[in-house]
């Protein structure tokens, strides 16, 4: 029985002594590197952002080589959240990490990664290496009806998981340092290339200018370079870039109707576009645009991103309170997507979208009314139909219309 | 959650007071103060707006000893020889120097009086630098701003609460000397809590809670009724009493083996088989292809 081989691409390094020579013909000229699969719709090689539901809405995953900008919620709980299941996926699927911040050190953001869920992901533990047959005695009185199946992982999946598409993480708990420090991380924090250096005219604040130039070298040095010379083993690097354009990277944009220098921002996504477009990097920036009062500048940083999300928490609004959203936590706006290679893109079905935050998983499902099962159907107040009717908006469902026609 | 924050029990944080014209957040800022030098805390005044004399009002005179009021109410902008303290000393390294020289065993409380003074003449990004290092860094325990929100653009208040850990938004209540207190908490673990109280300032600078929150969150209660005891009320009985417990587990089940023979089937020994199986690159196969002959 012939076993074929994997394909170029793939670690060529271990390859058991009783399979054949016979390679399987590759069918594309697409790169493979792990976590990676290409999209349906137009072959691009897209990535998992690290919540399933959100590669949903993204039509698949993201593109690599693209941009994706989340609008943060007023307490940047949520943002942050997706940012570091970014993060969490590409440990598991062992890609590079590239941290920014200015407000916390990018040490503290990696800390608390969450941990993923799947028992038999295939990490170098250098202690158990066999299959647990040293066991204390005293669990086998841990089962007593199906002690068979006392030795065998509690969760299990089909193959290999890190060749899956797309993991699910545990919130409770943060990523055990030995499965974080088996990926490659580089950092960038803000406070520490603040140089007083004079200040010539450059159309980028010295902050964001230090960002690119590091980005630069490291996707330079570490061979993310779509021009670098092919070898077997290529990877991706994912960028994170947390609250660009707060005040503390020296951008006055957040406050200010009239920024002094409102290009820096621009300019600097134009620079990192143009740097992943050439690499294999893919980048999350977080924006704290609730802070931002010009909305033609804010539709220009829209512009120039790929994709962008903008997250609305409940949580401080008076829509906390609001009998609809109880099941929520918030709200995701899909300000844009991508068109890639194709003329036009691929929209999502639904626009009111809400999202929530359990403790395996962030959900996203489409903002449904739900039923109304009271009796006193017909007499709901004209005040909360006003609240409804503004809020579902674009809901479809016919619940907020008038209730006279009651049989 | 006023009073929590008096007690100021957790450090290293940065508190804003954030009040307008129509009811000035001075007095919680004076309660504040005094509640920290009752604390026998080192407090440390950048005052710009008010003399010295006024803000000491009212204070205990022992306490006072603790108190250092840096004086930027006299020449706050440098126009004469030699002034106490001007707005451009507002940098760390400076405020450092400023705390080193009065020698204290443990790191102190910076107040701020007031935060929206500095912002007219520094650069609002600069400012939030600075507060973030302070923040950070080990020279004060906690930073307490007053920030006066109808001084500045949106943006400007907006970008400072964002670094700041809580945030207390005062406003005139209903009656009397009676103020409303919005509060906004948020703690290490990333949760944010808020709260509204209704309090008043009394002669001695203690903050007295009155009863009655101002706006309530919403009809919670109603839901706690709502979920009763299922086991309660029924013709059969779904619990065990002791006995019953006892002779359950004393129960013998079908297929139990002795202690050793369960060793010898969960951990199969050297001779017997093993299945290694290692996925190859022909079982992963494609959900959406297969039987791998589109085109895709």
């Amino acid at each position: 029985m012939a076993a074929p081989m994997s394909s170029v691409g793939k670690h060529s390094g271990d390859r058991p002594a009783n399979t054949t020579s016979f390679q399987k013909k590759t069918r594309s000229k697409l790169i493979s590197i792990a976590g990676t699969r290409p999209s349906v719709q137009n072959g691009q090689l897209l990535i998992s952002t690290g919540v399933t539901s959100l590669d949903y809405v993204l039509g698949g995953g993201l593109a690599v080589g693209t941009v994706l900008l989340i609008e943060e919620d007023r307490y940047d709980s949520y943002s942050r959240m997706i940012l570091k299941y970014f993060l969490a996926e590409g440990v598991v699927c062992r890609h590079e990490l590239f941290v920014a911040a200015a407000q916390d050190h990018p040490n503290d953001i990696l800390q608390e990664l969450p941990d993923p869920i799947l028992d038999d992901i295939a990490f170098p533990k250098p202690m158990e290496q066999h299959r647990p047959s040293f066991e204390p005695q005293d669990n086998l009185d841990a089962m007593q009806i199906a002690w068979r199946y006392q030795n065998l992982p509690k969760v299990q999946s089909a193959l290999a998981s890190s060749s899956r598409f797309g993991h699910y993480y545990d919130v409770s708990k943060t990523m055990e340092p030995e499965i974080r420090l088996t990926a490659k991380c580089h950092r960038f924090y803000a406070p520490e290339h603040h140089t007083k250096s004079s200040p010539t005219h450059s159309p980028m604040l010295e902050s964001y200018s230090a960002l690119l130039k590091s980005l630069q070298d490291v996707i330079q040095r570490e061979g993310f370079d779509v021009a670098a010379p092919m070898s077997n083993s290529r990877n991706i690097l994912r960028i994170g870039l947390h609250s660009l354009g707060s005040a503390l990277w020296g951008d006055d944009l957040c406050c200010r109707d009239n920024p002094t220098q409102r290009h820096a921002l621009t300019n600097f996504l134009y620079g990192l576009r143009a740097l992943l477009r050439s690499s294999l990097s893919v980048a999350v920036v977080t924006l704290p645009s609730h802070l931002i009062q010009n909305t033609a500048l804010m539709d220009s940083i829209t512009r120039l991103c790929d994709n962008a999300i903008a997250l609305e928490s409940f949580k401080g609004s008076e829509r906390e309170t609001n009998p609809l959203y109880k099941d929520y936590h918030g709200l995701l706006h899909v300000r844009q997507v991508p068109h890639l290679n194709c003329l036009s893109s691929q929209l999502p079905d639904h626009k009111d979208l809400a999202f929530k935050l359990k403790r395996k998983q962030f959900t996203i499902e489409r903002l449904h009314l739900p039923p109304d099962l009271s009796e006193r159907v017909s007499r709901v107040s004209r005040g909360e139909l006003a609240g409804a009717a503004m809020a579902g908006s674009g809901c479809g469902s016919g619940s907020s219309g008038n209730k006279h026609l009651d049989f | 959650m006023l009073p929590e924050l008096l007690q100021g029990s957790e450090g290293g944080g940065f508190l804003i007071i954030k009040d307008s014209t129509c009811y000035s957040g001075r007095h919680l800022l004076r309660s504040f103060i005094s509640a920290a030098l009752k604390r026998e805390e080192a407090v440390h005044v950048l005052g710009f707006e008010v003399s010295e004399e006024e803000l000491k009002h009212g204070l205990k005179g022992s306490a006072t000893e603790r108190l250092h009021f840096h004086n930027a109410y006299v020449d706050p902008l440098g126009w004469t020889d030699c002034p106490p303290f001007t707005v451009n000393q507002f940098t760390l390294k400076d405020l450092e120097h400023l705390f080193n020289q009065t020698s204290q065993s443990k790191p102190a409380i910076l107040v701020i009086d007031s935060l929206s003074w500095i912002m007219r003449h520094l650069s609002p990004p600069f400012v939030c630098r600075t507060l973030q290092q302070l923040k950070k860094g080990g020279a004060v325990r906690t930073v307490i701003g007053l920030l006066h929100s109808d001084m500045h653009q949106q943006g400007v208040v907006g970008s400072v609460c964002h670094l700041a850990t809580s945030v207390i938004t005062v406003s005139p209540g209903g009656r009397g000397d009676e103020a409303v207190a919005k509060t906004t908490r948020r703690l290490k673990s990333g949760k944010v809590t808020q709260d509204g109280e209704i309090f008043s300032i009394k002669e001695d600078l203690s903050v007295i809670i009155t009863q009655g929150k101002p706006s309530l969150p919403g009809p919670k209660g109603a839901e706690a009724e709502e979920l009763e005891d299922p086991t309660v009320n029924l013709t059969f009985n779904l619990l065990l009493s002791d006995q019953e417990r006892e002779a359950k587990e004393k129960l013998a089940l079908p297929f139990v083996f002795s202690k050793e023979k369960k060793t010898a089937l969960l951990h199969s020994g050297p001779g017997s088989g093993r299945i290694l199986y290692e996925p190859d690159a022909a079982d992963d196969y494609d959900q959406e292809d297969p039987d791998d002959d589109l085109d895709v």
